[in-house]
């Protein structure tokens, strides 16, 4: 903390409201917590020193098209001098005084491997036409204005359509009853309760839409609610995928680590390795391993410790899958 | 009985209509631990609890409750309301303690 600049804020406004995300389409859910700051951010960063002269980084803001100079040395991240600094500068006559005097230290920063989600939370909250970015070391890495946000999201979108388009004349080719198309991982971040729970709300939402067997549904939703949050609670970060193709849904939550030690202690009833914290969201008890067996036609656990964990659930939608199994 | 009439027995504040406040409760559910809620197989439950987190809701989502009742006059976070109405279920805050609160709804359900 001692290299930032005084009130230094790393944590989003309690108050705010925050993006509205669950009536947005999970595409764009996902997208938003796939993408991490660092993915979106200028990185190529025109800085200057306590020294330089406010008239200085005018010319910079001019030449490079900029509307904010970050004040750095030696890696200390100094300030800020944005161009509402630039023009009280101009008004004021002291455009030739050092940015010591007149940079902004009352910052807001953003870490770089934050998801998207708390950028676009921080400039609705906020108001700020930018924001710095630093590391896990507090040194600057990069700044991140809306125009970055703008241009990350329309190339994502338009990977996307191109996937999905693609995955639809596929699913036509290949049409059969309960055939849905494969929904990429939905990135689950350890410990982010705000947003656990969404891709398997929305899962249940579109398979009612489908209108699958409502005991089916139950059984996904389940399955894939437990997974999630297993993967928020437990696991150092992960993500959940999901696909109905040939009568059977397959879900499957794979994470980075810390991986389970003894996985047959993991598997029984009421062993958890879940804190108070946890528990204070009403999980934690040492079912979720268990009831995902329960719903489950199909279960498969694999851990590494170090490495990571991937459990399979596969629940028959169509009766023949189980004659069949 | 419907989640409305068990909010007016139970001099609750509707904080939410949802989507199924025509259905008759079938069975009811109390509990804080979301983990014993999701092993309940039933159908139309109306859960009662004295947590106050978004998680509720989505658990009562995937377990397709008609209601949530939350109980001992917790003060609802507004992120909860939102998630209430982004999926469809109904809100209910009760001062009546979670014990209380299962007292009346079962003398309710006795008399349908």
């Amino acid at each position: 903390m001692s290299d930032l600049p005084k009130n230094y804020i790393s944590e989003p406004g309690l108050n705010g409201e925050g993006v509205e995300q669950p009536a947005e389409p999970l595409v764009l859910i996902e997208m938003i917590q796939r993408l991490k700051v660092r993915d979106v951010m200028t990185s190529k960063l025109v800085t200057v020193v306590r020294a330089s002269p406010l008239r200085e980084v005018q010319s910079l803001m001019k030449a490079k098209r900029i509307s904010g100079v970050p004040v750095e040395e030696g890696g200390r991240f100094l300030g800020l001098v944005t161009i509402n600094d630039i023009l009280r500068a101009l008004e004021g006559g002291y455009i030739d005084e050092t940015c010591q005097k007149h940079m902004s230290t009352k910052l807001v920063v953003l870490e770089d491997d934050m998801p998207l989600s708390f950028a676009l939370r921080y400039f609705e909250n906020y108001h700020y036409g930018r924001f710095p970015v630093i590391n896990r070391e507090q040194k600057l890495v990069g700044i991140i204005c809306q125009r970055d946000i703008n241009r990350a999201l329309l190339l994502e979108l338009a990977n996307e359509l191109n996937r999905l388009e693609s995955e639809w004349v596929l699913s036509k080719a290949t049409a059969q009853p309960y055939n849905l198309y494969v929904l990429r991982e939905f990135p689950v971040s350890k410990y982010d309760f705000e947003n656990a729970g969404k891709a398997a709300n929305k899962i249940k939402q579109i398979l009612q839409e489908k209108k699958f067997p409502p005991k089916v549904i139950r059984r996904i939703a389940v399955a894939a609610y437990e997974l999630e949050i297993n993967l928020c609670v437990h696991s150092d970060g992960g993500s959940l995928s999901w696909q109905i193709s040939n009568g059977r849904a397959e879900i499957i939550a794979t994470d980075s680590g810390p991986g389970i030690v003894d996985l047959e202690w993991a598997c029984k009833d009421g062993n958890s390795t879940a804190n108070e914290w946890i528990r204070s969201f009403g999980f934690g008890a040492g079912m979720g391993l268990v009831n995902v067996k329960r719903v489950a036609d199909e279960f498969e656990i694999e851990s590494t410790v170090n490495v990571g964990t991937r459990v399979k659930a596969v629940i028959y939608i169509d009766e023949k899958q189980k004659d069949e199994s | 009985m419907t989640v409305l009439e068990a909010a007016r027995r139970l001099n609750a504040e509707v904080i939410v209509e949802g989507d199924a406040v025509t259905h008759p409760i079938r069975h009811v559910v109390a509990s804080d631990l979301m983990s014993d809620v999701l092993l309940v197989d039933d159908e139309d439950i109306l859960l009662l609890t004295s947590l106050a987190s978004d998680q509720v809701l989505r658990t009562a989502h995937i377990i397709g409750a008609v209601g949530v009742i939350v109980v001992n006059g917790k003060s609802l976070p507004t992120s909860m309301v939102q998630v209430a109405r982004d999926l469809g279920i109904t809100l209910i805050k009760s001062d009546k303690t979670k014990y209380g609160a299962c007292i009346a709804i079962h003398e309710a359900l006795e008399r349908v």
